[in-house]
């Protein structure tokens, strides 16, 4: 009984509840990421037909082999939002030297003094620094858009292989 | 034994050309950095939004006239400074104006539709309204009305200037009687009536019917002004002097001369004062004011019966039968 009548005020304040809600869909490329919306998982893009509240919300995304993805949008009064998000990959790259006694530093927080190593670096610029004995000896700017194999010879562009 | 010998330098030798081929590929491939190195790139993210519309539908109703053009300002959200659209059009039977989605209050009524007429002779009003997200509005009828005709003023006796209580003051158009009130305890009275009779010839004030007096009548001309103020005085004058009678009946004789067969001067109406100074057994005589066109009054002399006429009390110049005291 109770069961029921609880039934009954969820149906008929359903209208009311939806009436306030904005239409959401949500796109990935790549597809079948998890998508969760304030901490909630939602399922896996794409996800179409779902109702957002308007105001403050945050979209999180992670995928293997993708930058983790963190969104706060303020969600405006309106009958539908679609959001589409590109995830940002995430490529291997090798770096090799044959240079001795050099630090090699990456946006002033990852570094290594290997003369050949793999790093797991997201795509994009970014800034090497190059030390030698406590100085910065080098800098400049990798630009990393698919796997591939780094050169680094001091005071020369990168070469790739 | 010498088969032996192969064998055994064949699996040695197989152990190191494998432990050589996992080190060199580790040699090769060199060393994994444990971390993935972001470079905190703003990821790429379209938002697009769908508005809704809405569609607000007033209908207009004019009792009266029609203004030629009408002003319809939108104001939302309690904003009664920056109207959100200000449309000039043709007076409509039904208002229709479409808003975008989330101009609108909808939690209160704060917004709000100024229908000003772009004629001077109508009223400006307002319609407050709760918003939706999206959607149709259908509003309650409104009426655009000529802006009110307003008569005001008090009434007083003519002999003391005393204001009266209770009487009745209408506003008549031809015989009809559109509105009717009565004097306050300062005897004033306020008479308002719809703008259609701005231009109507033939609106009358009428003060004074429950007075024994002959009821005060006048014309009232709206066409330059929609307020006017008429202060009326009932009753017979000061510069009347006493004893005064009043008529009894309608188409009372006042005659010349006390005379059978004297000419008739006036047919007085009922409650016309007659300031008696002499007395025969069958008449009175005494003088009439009379009103010429400039408004001003004289005093004309004559005759009436003593059966036409009776003694006016001030203490009671209501009719019998009303509901007023007499309030002097």
């Amino acid at each position: 009984m109770i069961q029921n009548y609880k039934s009954l005020v969820f149906i008929l304040l359903l209208p009311v509840y939806l009436n306030g809600q904005v239409k959401l869909s949500v796109n990935t490329i790549p597809k079948k990421v998890k998508v969760l919306l304030d901490g909630i998982l939602m399922g896996e893009s794409p996800i179409k037909n779902e109702r957002i509240s308007p105001g403050v919300h945050k979209f999180e995304i992670n995928k293997k082999g993708y930058a983790p993805l963190v969104y706060d949008i303020i969600v405006n009064p309106s009958q539908a939002v679609h959001l589409d998000f590109f995830l940002n990959p995430i490529y291997q790259i090798k770096f090799k030297t044959e240079e001795v006694g050099l630090v090699f530093e990456l946006n002033g927080t990852q570094q290594w003094d290997n003369k050949f190593i793999r790093l797991n670096i997201e795509a994009g610029d970014h800034l090497l620094r190059v030390f030698k004995l406590g100085e910065i000896v080098d800098e400049q700017t990798i630009h990393v858009d698919e796997p591939k194999k780094f050169n680094y010879y001091l005071k020369k562009s990168l070469s790739e292989d | 034994m010498l088969k032996h010998t192969f064998s055994r330098l064949f699996i040695v030798g197989g152990v190191l050309s494998f432990a050589l081929l996992i080190s060199g590929c580790s040699m090769i491939r060199g060393p994994l950095y444990p971390d993935v190195i972001y470079n905190n790139r703003q990821p790429l993210i379209s938002v697009t939004y769908e508005y809704g519309e809405i569609e607000v539908q007033l209908p207009l109703a004019y009792p009266g006239g029609v203004p030629d053009i009408i002003s319809f300002q939108v104001y939302a959200q309690g904003d009664t400074l920056n109207p959100i659209i200000s449309i000039l059009q043709e007076s409509p039977h039904v208002f229709v104006v479409y808003l975008p989605q989330g101009v609108l209050d909808i939690h209160s009524k704060s917004n709000l539709i100024k229908i000003i007429p772009q004629d001077t002779n109508f009223e400006s009003v307002s319609v407050r309204f709760q918003g939706i997200r999206f959607g149709k509005i259908q509003l309650p009828p409104k009426v655009i009305r000529m802006k009110q005709l307003i008569v005001s003023g008090t009434v007083f006796l003519n002999k003391n200037g005393r204001n009266l209580v209770g009487v009745d003051v209408s506003l008549q158009n031809f015989d009809n009687e559109i509105k009717k009130i009565k004097t306050n305890e300062a005897g004033f009275y306020q008479l308002a009536i719809p703008g259609e009779y701005k231009y109507a010839k033939h609106v009358r004030l009428v003060a004074g019917n429950n007075l024994i007096f002959k009821p005060h009548k006048q014309k009232l001309d709206f066409s330059q002004s929609f307020k006017l103020i008429e202060n009326v005085g009932v009753g017979p004058s000061g510069d009347l002097v006493d004893p005064l009678y009043l008529t009894n009946k309608d188409n009372v004789h006042f005659r010349e001369k006390p005379d059978i067969g004297s000419k008739t001067i006036f047919l007085l109406e009922k409650g016309e004062a007659v300031s008696v100074k002499r007395v025969t057994p069958g008449e009175y005589n005494g003088s009439i004011e009379v009103e010429l066109n400039n408004k001003k009054k004289v005093e004309i002399e004559g005759w009436v019966y003593r059966s036409d006429v009776f003694l006016l009390d001030l203490n009671n110049i209501f009719k019998k039968g009303g509901d007023n005291d007499t309030e002097l």
